[in-house]
């Protein structure tokens, strides 16, 4: 029989090189902002062409854990080119375990000056979601910047990949 | 130039920004493209006539598999012992290494690139990268991990020259990843991001965190010495980062 113990075991030396970050607990602010977003389902002028409601807010400081790369997400003017060609491209909506979700970029004088999602928000999966999309909500803002040439995540499929942020800087990019 | 194939059961996107004639950057694409599938068509578990299909129902014999074949049984063997048995290429009942092999082929592919001259480039297959060189505008490529409930944010974003990115998670496929110990889905993390030299290590480290759970950041944490740094988001929305992760600010 295969045998070890516990990775978790006698492992505080490992455990110390780690730096744990709690990703902020602000509670339903989000919501509102989710409301605006989910008239991309109409395909009214996509929200990705609106300022962000959420990063309008003032950073909530205080958090104190939050991690270092909360800086201005603004960068100084680079990038000449990019490749990346002006317009807002949709992925096409997808179902998942947690409801419907579509993404959309936009893009302006060649970088990606905006991202957006819809996100369920009704019955069940409006309990589950907000909340969790909350609790993540800050560390999402830090990185807001999505300026990328590249994104890396959980293996997608040929069909999953039709809705991926990948997919949106391929399309922008082709 | 941007091209995106697909292969091996996802999409390959590709990215080569030399300054040369499209010609032979279209040549450097196919040639790529051409051993994806050809990996595809060797490894695949879903094909009955792949060697490893054959390998894996005994009528191959490993020594007259193909050099290939042998390094990643090898690969395979070496990542059980090395992530305490929950690398398992067995989980499933046979053989099925498509864990290591698509890193593994992204890895070479890069390397072939690298070879044919190509110093500037990413290949990115189905969320894990492999690049090398700069970006079109002369710095470092500029990296997205996917925030693991928003499809459309970013939870870090990580500047490399050289390198490899691998993300496995959940919420992609749902509980894909197999714990080898409980024969259950694997619990606890959501998404797990290893940047290393190497794609087809830093895929197969993620794997293997992903399937310890909890326990896995902490033997992540000891991967940073040999230089595959580690970015963890648990179910409960918890962040964890290894010190060296090259997150840009």
């Amino acid at each position: 029989m295969r045998r070890s113990t516990a990775a978790a075991v006698g492992t505080l030396t490992g455990a110390a090189l780690i730096i744990g970050v709690r990703l902020s607990v602000t509670p339903p602010e989000a919501p509102v902002a989710q409301s605006q977003v989910a008239d991309l389902n109409d395909s009214t002028p996509p929200p990705a062409a609106k300022k962000p409601a959420a990063s309008a807010k003032p950073p909530a400081k205080g958090d104190g854990d939050k991690k270092a790369a909360d800086k201005p997400a603004d960068k100084p003017a680079d990038k000449p080119k990019s490749g990346l060609k002006d317009g807002v491209f949709k992925g096409s909506s997808a179902a998942n375990p947690y409801g419907k979700i579509q993404v959309s970029i936009k893009i302006e004088g060649g970088k990606i000056t905006n991202a957006a999602a819809t996100y369920p928000t009704a019955n069940d999966s409006a309990t589950i979601n907000p909340p969790a999309i909350a609790a993540l909500k800050e560390a999402t803002l830090q990185a807001q910047n999505a300026d990328v040439a590249a994104v890396s995540g959980a293996t997608y499929t040929s069909e999953s990949y039709v809705k991926s942020l990948q997919a949106a800087l391929d399309a922008a990019k082709a | 130039m941007r091209h995106v194939e697909h292969v091996m059961g996802t999409t390959v996107s590709i990215e080569l920004t030399e300054d040369r004639p499209d010609a032979g950057l279209r040549e450097l694409i196919a040639d790529v493209c051409a051993w994806l599938h050809e990996v595809d068509a060797r490894f695949s578990t879903y094909k009955p006539d792949s060697e490893v299909s054959r390998f894996g129902r005994g009528e191959l014999r490993l020594e007259d598999g193909s050099a290939d074949l042998r390094h990643v049984v090898e690969a395979c063997a070496d990542l059980w012992r090395d992530t305490d048995g929950y690398f398992d290429a067995h989980a499933a009942g046979s053989f099925d290494p498509s864990g290591y092999v698509k890193g593994w082929s992204v890895e070479m592919a890069s390397a072939r690139l690298l070879a044919a001259g190509s110093h500037d480039h990413y290949i990115n297959a189905g969320g894990d990268i492999r690049m090398r060189g700069h970006h079109p505008d002369g710095g470092p490529w500029r990296v997205g991990i996917r925030h693991p409930w928003e499809a459309d944010k970013l939870s870090w974003v990580l500047t490399l020259n050289d390198g490899a990115v691998a993300t496995s998670g959940t919420y992609e496929r749902g509980d894909h990843v197999i714990n080898p110990r409980t024969g259950r889905p694997a619990k606890g993390l959501r998404s797990v991001t290893v940047v290393g030299p190497d794609l087809s290590l830093a895929d197969a480290y993620a794997t293997a965190a992903l399937a310890m759970g909890e326990a896995g950041i902490v033997w992540l944490a000891k991967r940073a010495a040999d230089g595959y740094d580690s970015a963890v988001v648990t179910d409960d929305g918890r962040a964890f980062s290894s010190a060296n992760l090259p997150a840009a600010v």
